[in-house]
């Protein structure tokens, strides 16, 4: 699995957030409620789950997510959601570190937060789309992979046989707001194949 | 379940009994029943089903006004509170429902669910919310966390 960062990928133009470089100085920032709403809910009361279905959308202040079903934990007093399992039709907009939106799609979305010896891990999985999870970043630069995941703490997104396109307007934003038509031989929109290996 | 249902019985005898709540109408006002785990915890609670008021229906079915639904973990500790202004509830059956809305937390109020139209099953504890369902966690999945 290869290990695609942020920052590498940022410096190519292309997808998401900058990585961060000391996790232990960034201070812990409050975060605002999670709302989510469907047609219809299940509680498992004893087993402390509830499953969503129809018309599932997640508002929270980093992100939206919309699926057909959703099963998340029923946190107990002082708990926390460990676990969410989103499926069929997963759309995701996400917020990078410079307020930007990103876009996920895959069939599956799979949250976890685990809390180990001190050390925090929270990440999102996407599987299938299919064939394959994508995601879209502000200029529409596209990451597929088998599986995708995004490290919630160090920003970082993971993702198996992956394939990365950009969308490079070689003249700048001017041109790509009128962009010449295709064939002129000036400069537009392309899209470029990136090669399997992206590590700077 | 068979505690339940003695729970149930000494509720209504005693409303009865004493005539300190119970109305000429036949409803009795501050309804509880209790609901214990399996032994060997026989003597920890499972669940509380409380009410204002609960006027009996034929059947075994009583209307229960301002439901409050406490449910425990076998170690005391409260998992869930449904609130719901009224409900069906079948004694029979065992499931409690309404067409109206409800609110469901945990214990700290940091998962709190609002909806409409109920069924809770006290068999497998399980409550299905049938219509506009919305849930509110508060410092729950962080999600993205923003740096």
């Amino acid at each position: 699995m290869k290990c695609l960062y942020f920052l590498a990928l940022a410096g190519l133009g292309s997808l998401v957030v900058h990585a961060q470089t000391n996790l232990t100085a960034t201070p812990a920032t409050p975060h605002g409620p999670t709302v989510i709403t469907s047609d219809t809910a299940d509680f498992d009361l004893g087993g402390h789950e509830a499953t969503y279905r129809g018309h599932v959308r997640v508002d929270d202040p980093q992100m939206q997510l919309v699926c057909e079903q959703l099963i998340a934990d029923v946190p107990q007093a002082g708990g926390h959601v460990n676990h969410i399992v989103a499926t069929t039709n997963v759309l995701i907009d996400f917020l990078d570190s410079q307020g930007r939106t990103n876009h996920a799609i895959s069939d599956k979305a799979v949250y976890v937060y685990a809390e180990q010896g001190g050390t925090t891990n929270e990440t999102i999985t996407l599987t299938g789309n299919p064939p394959n999870p994508q995601m879209l970043d502000a200029q529409s630069n596209t990451l597929t992979g088998d599986v995708i995941v995004l490290d919630c703490q160090t920003k970082h997104v993971t993702a198996s046989n992956q394939r990365i396109v950009y969308r490079h307007n070689f003249s700048g934003a001017e041109a790509a707001t009128n962009a010449p038509a295709a064939n002129s031989g000036g400069a537009g929109t392309n899209n470029l194949s990136a090669p399997k290996k992206n590590e700077p | 379940m068979t505690r339940f249902w003695l729970a149930t019985a000494a509720a209504w005898l005693a409303a009865a009994a004493f005539g300190l709540r119970a109305q000429q109408s036949g409803h009795a006002t501050d309804f509880v029943s209790t609901d214990y785990y399996e032994p060997p915890r026989q003597q920890q609670v499972k669940s509380i089903l409380s009410g204002a008021e609960a006027l009996p229906q034929s059947g075994g079915v009583l209307i229960i006004k301002q439901l409050k639904l406490q449910t425990f973990d076998p170690d005391g500790k409260i998992q869930i509170i449904v609130t719901a202004p009224e409900c069906v509830y079948d004694t029979q059956g065992g499931t409690a429902r309404s067409p109206g809305p409800l609110q469901l937390q945990n214990g700290d109020g940091s998962f709190h669910v609002e909806g409409e139209g109920f069924l809770w099953r006290q068999t497998n504890n399980f409550l299905t919310i049938s219509n506009k369902v919305r849930t509110r966690i508060i410092g729950g999945a962080k999600m993205i966390s923003k740096p």
